[in-house]
């Protein structure tokens, strides 16, 4: 039996859609194939934009922009025949890549055989057979940089570390994946926490150490439960403790939990965590590599870059190293969230365009809203406007256009969102979560977001702008740790791509998305409406009355310009000024 | 004495040889639980075993496609291996009672990526 399957993505073609789905089933009667093939109505093909698509099966034919006209000849051809169609035919590429997410929803996280089945820990026999020296040289083949957002070699990060003398050192896994919209880590380590366990012992072995640890934050009882179920299972095989796999390399694992700092995130903070201080920075030099986790030298990777080394080892440092583009090799995990229809993660090469990861992947923008720019790294991050979607992705690419690759959150804005909103809500992010150890983020940043937030009341002045670039200025160069030096970050790059849209705030005292409550008023225009009184319904301040007779009306006193009446209003008789 | 590199290659070669078995994975990652992961395995375990048929239902991570959640894979002989997204209690007893049983595909909830 065949199936054929029709995307029916909830689009503007519902009408064609259904003609073509009854004429098709209709005709497939009339031939007397009814029982032939099965007419299966799915949720998403991933081809957007092409029409009517479908596709059918076992052969995988997928056809596009289909019309009532074209069932004949699919009927003819492809059920009965199975030819295919070759004016009709599209062929869908997959532009992810997963190797980080190689085995996420695929083995059981649970199981440690599956785990092996999949070439696990493979990566650790080889590293093994060949030593720390070897391991670090075939890092370096690679090209691999810390995925948590700074983009540091991990090979040269392994070897500083490892010819610091001492002979105790440590090497920890950073879970503390804290930026809003961003869950990558949280995924590896729910998905496959095998792979992360391999990976610190990969790294171990390389540095010379024979303790690591796993520091995950307390929101993550799922990944947390995982982590601990595979590191018992390991001790319980003898794969961790001493003379793992028959070798004289001894490792062992403990978890250690971060209460909810983000600052802890942070590599020196993360280290007074885990020593059971308070988490607060300290001053570089001494780097952890030198002097870290109770005074040892202490290597620091991300969940990411962790999944990540099995495979290299396993595979080679050359043949990752082949993916993606110089300086910025391998793949990247991105939280792709926002305004975007097929929200979640995806793994790329690197060196993919913004707008194959947010058109091709992502399926573009919900409700067909006009794009305005992507949001990535976080709050650490900045904005990139529509006209640099074509930026190929690499660490120094983003850079250069005011924004950071980061951990990997990627959140797509659309006409709706404002820029002053989105920067106060970055910058009232690392407010919260400045440890206030230094004056420069804890008085900078409370200094900015109180200009945002005048701004966006409308009550902004005219040197208003300028405050915030010195401000930024000073808490980019004189902050003790990455929080604040980067916390002014999403402020400059809308400031750089939107300065007319601040400007609006500020002289003309408007918010054209109406994200800036006091910014914009409501009102009805009474030839436009019809008297339906949708806008009467979803009224949460009730300061919408009206009858089917006399049109509704607006009480200004009452309103609180939630705008849910603009947005439910299907005769635009709602206006926003 | 620990585990060895041999018994490492005797996991996967037997897990190579071993006959493909109808699985259903359910996507059992905190996106998945909180929409509602739970309900769907329990609702995939109960209903295949009140039929008595044989089909393995596991736990599995997060395939990425969020917005999809609760996820299903389903893999059995005789139909197209597909992925079920948005899936419910309702939904689950359709896949087995419409894709694992009568060998049909259920409506509405494919989602191919």
């Amino acid at each position: 039996m065949k199936q054929i399957l029709i995307q029916d993505t909830n689009g503007n073609l519902r009408k064609e859609l259904r003609d073509f789905h009854v004429a098709l089933t209709t005709q497939l009667r009339d031939w007397g194939l009814a029982d032939a093939a099965q007419v299966v109505t799915v949720a998403d093909i991933g081809i957007y934009q092409k029409g009517i698509v479908a596709k059918v099966l076992p052969e995988g034919f997928v056809y596009v922009g289909l019309e009532v006209k074209h069932v004949p000849e699919i009927i003819e051809k492809t059920i009965q025949h199975g030819e295919k169609i070759a004016s009709l035919a599209f062929e869908k590429k997959n532009k992810q890549l997963r190797l980080v997410l190689r085995n996420c929803g695929r083995i059981d996280p649970e199981n440690f055989n599956d785990y092996v089945a999949n070439d696990g820990y493979q990566g650790l026999v080889k590293a093994l057979e060949m030593g720390p020296e070897r391991v670090i040289e075939e890092m370096k083949k690679s090209g691999l940089r810390g995925r948590g957002g700074a983009g540091f070699p991990t090979w040269m990060k392994w070897n500083i570390t490892r010819a610091v003398p001492g002979e105790v050192k440590y090497i920890i896994c950073n879970g503390d994946e804290g930026d809003p919209g961003a869950y990558m880590d949280r995924s590896v380590l729910e998905g496959d926490p095998n792979s992360v366990i391999e990976g610190l012992m990969i790294g171990g072995l390389a540095i010379g150490a024979s303790q690591g640890v796993f520091y995950i934050r307390a929101e993550y009882p799922l990944a947390i439960e995982r982590i601990q179920k595979a590191i018992n299972e390991c001790y319980a095989r003898g794969l961790l403790g001493q003379n793992i796999l028959g070798s004289n390399f001894n490792f062992d694992i403990e978890i250690r939990l971060g209460a909810g700092a983000f600052v802890c995130g942070e590599e020196t903070a993360l280290i007074s965590s885990v020593e059971g201080l308070r988490g607060y920075p300290r001053p570089r030099p001494p780097f952890p590599s030198v002097r870290g986790l109770w005074e040892k030298p202490t290597a620091i990777n991300n969940v990411e870059t962790l999944a990540t080394v099995p495979y290299i080892l396993f595979h080679g440092g050359e043949a990752f190293g082949k993916i993606g583009i110089e300086g910025s090799t391998g793949t990247k995990v991105f939280a792709l969230t926002g305004k975007v229809r097929n929200s979640g993660l995806v793994e790329v090469p690197m060196g993919i365009t913004l707008r194959e990861v947010v058109f091709d992947i992502g399926g573009g923008v919900l409700n067909n809203r006009a794009i305005k720019a992507i949001q990535t790294g976080g709050p650490s991050g900045g904005v990139i406007p529509e006209q640099f979607f074509d930026t190929p992705i690499g660490y120094e690419s983003l850079q250069k256009l005011g924004s950071i690759m980061g951990s990997g959150g990627m959140i797509v804005l659309d006409e709706n969102d404002c820029m002053v909103d989105i920067s106060k809500f970055y910058l009232g992010f690392c407010v919260d979560e400045s440890c206030g150890k230094c004056a420069p983020c804890r008085i900078g940043g409370t200094q900015m977001l109180a200009i945002l937030k005048r701004i966006s009341d409308g009550k902004g002045v005219d040197d208003d702008l300028k405050k915030l670039n010195e401000i930024a200025m000073a808490m980019q160069k004189a902050s003790l740790c990455g929080l604040g030096q980067t916390a002014p970050n999403p402020v400059l790059s809308t400031l750089k791509y939107f300065e007319a849209e601040y400007k609006a705030h500020v002289v003309d005292k408007k918010c054209a998305s109406g994200k800036c409550v006091k910014l914009v008023s409501y009102s009805i225009i009474k030839d436009k409406c019809t008297g339906c009184g949708m806008c009467g319904r979803v009224c949460p301040a009730i300061a919408i009355t009206g009858s089917r007779a006399d049109k509704y009306s607006i009480n200004t006193e009452k309103c609180v310009s939630c705008g849910q009446c603009f947005d439910v209003c299907k005769f635009g008789a709602v206006v926003r000024q | 004495m620990g585990i060895t590199k041999e018994d490492l290659d005797r996991i996967k070669e037997e897990a190579a040889r071993a006959p493909r078995q109808n699985s259903i994975r359910v996507g059992y990652s905190t996106c998945g639980v909180a929409a509602g992961a739970d309900v769907v395995y329990s609702a995939l375990c109960d209903e295949a075993k009140a039929r008595g048929i044989d089909v393995a239902v596991m736990k599995c991570g997060c395939l990425g496609l969020c917005s999809a959640e609760p996820l299903v894979e389903v893999d059995v002989d005789g139909a197209p291996h597909v992925y079920y997204g948005k899936v419910t209690r309702d939904v689950a007893l359709k896949i087995i009672d419409e894709h694992v049983c009568q060998k049909k595909l259920v409506d509405n909830h494919i989602f191919e990526f």
